[in-house]
């Protein structure tokens, strides 16, 4: 395993949470928890990735497993759980699937097009994943929620 | 701007409150189940004993009941934003109007006060913060290390742009557009003269601060929370947003003729 890519992965994720955090007005006392969390979750994701798992499932993983360990934090927090586990997982929004499909869906409207079928399938696989990758951050950050509010009624 | 309207029924004064609480929850990016959960506190806590909500996209509608009395109200609710710290003091103040610590009339000047104390950051530091945080993202996309001083700059000059638009009341959309052009553009000039080998994607993660995130992560919420109504239509506003940050970005390309 590459620990200074983790540990570089970890820094950016933290370091983009906790900018995130700052776009939707969460405390200042609550910005090193943000951070702590996109870090965990950046981490578990690459972690994930490492051990040969999709960018999916890494990516549920994660989300999932950062949401299970925030339930478990006491509840006098200056952020809420919910929130800390939303600006948490912001930074592993796939940007570079994104990324991908919309330059590709751009390259098939150039004049001259070659390689037409290499360009639709580069646009429709990353836009599939990142579909399928939303779905799944979105699933395990919903799951600890439903769980908790199970848990209190 | 909603107009603050004097009742004579103790019920119809909850009812106001009460959906005041939720108007206010929902355009500060609450889920559906929240917004239920903050009404529901505020309501039973001032003496109602049953509560029908619905939560929808542009308004909101309830009937309240106490005993053989019974009032229905609709709300209009404004454009949704993200503002977490006034969400969690608006919770906790439900909360303790839930635990009978207020009457109405307190109740309703502790949200008076709640509004008027509400504080924001700054708008330079909130820009220098997007801008961090751009960039950082950046780098999580692989750009080299030469962009990230373009896209912090980029980013955050992005930001005060969106900041002004919303300022005069400018379309979601069309700001979006005007947003990730210019930051992109700027981006991309400041990619080339820095020599970086990334332009294109780093012209895509200046405009990261436009992913409308909170929305998504609600809308799914929503969906699986069992409100389909109000999660489609998020995911519907999440597209139409990355919609208007794909096309901010292709006529970005264009100008700087990259991505070809």
């Amino acid at each position: 395993m590459d620990v200074l890519h983790l540990c570089a992965d970890s820094a950016y994720g933290a370091i983009a949470a906790a900018g995130f955090a700052v776009l939707f007005n969460v405390g200042l006392r609550a910005l090193p928890l943000c951070a702590a969390s996109g870090a965990m979750a950046l981490a578990i994701r690459d972690i994930a990735l490492e051990s040969g798992w999709r960018m999916e499932a890494a990516s549920f993983t994660a989300a999932l497993v950062v949401g299970l360990v925030l339930q478990l934090m006491p509840p006098r927090l200056p952020v809420s759980r919910n929130d800390l586990h939303v600006v948490g997982c912001i930074p592993m929004v796939p940007g570079g699937f994104a990324t991908k499909a919309v330059l590709a869906l751009f390259a098939l409207t150039a004049e001259n097009l070659t390689g037409i079928d290499g360009t639709l399938a580069v646009a429709i696989q990353n836009g599939l994943r990142i579909t399928f990758t939303m779905c799944a951050i979105g699933v395990g950050l919903s799951i600890p929620a439903l769980l908790s509010r199970q848990q209190v009624s | 701007m909603p107009t603050e309207v004097t009742v004579d029924k103790p019920l119809d004064a909850t009812a106001e409150l009460a959906m005041k609480f939720g108007r206010l929850s929902m355009e500060v990016g609450a889920s559906a189940h929240y917004v239920e959960e903050i009404v529901g506190h505020v309501a039973f806590g001032l003496g109602a004993d049953r509560m029908d909500l619905r939560v929808g996209y542009t308004s909101l509608i309830m009937t309240l009941g106490k005993g053989e009395e019974e009032v229905t109200r609709v709300v209009r609710v404004g454009p949704l934003g993200v503002n977490q710290r006034f969400r969690r003091e608006l919770g906790v103040l439900a909360v303790r109007i839930r635990r009978g610590e207020f009457s109405i009339i307190e109740s309703r000047q502790n949200l008076q006060d709640l509004l008027e104390a509400s504080v924001r950051y700054p708008d330079w530091f909130v820009a220098i913060s997007v801008g961090i945080a751009c960039a950082a993202f950046g780098r999580l996309l692989d750009v080299d290390s030469k962009a990230v001083g373009p896209i912090f700059f980029s980013a955050a000059f992005a930001h005060m742009v969106r900041r002004q638009l919303a300022l005069r009341n400018i379309n979601l959309f069309i700001s979006s557009i005007l947003v990730g052009f210019c930051g992109s553009v700027l981006s991309g000039l400041g990619a080339q003269w820095v020599q970086s080998q990334t332009v294109a994607r780093d012209m895509v993660a200046t405009v990261l601060l436009l992913v409308p995130g909170v929305p998504a992560f609600n809308a799914e919420l929503d969906i699986l929370d069992g409100r389909p109504t109000l999660g489609s239509a998020r995911t519907i506003y999440v597209f139409v947003t990355v919609l208007a940050m794909a096309i901010a970005v292709w006529l970005a390309l264009g100008v700087l003729r990259e991505g070809r």
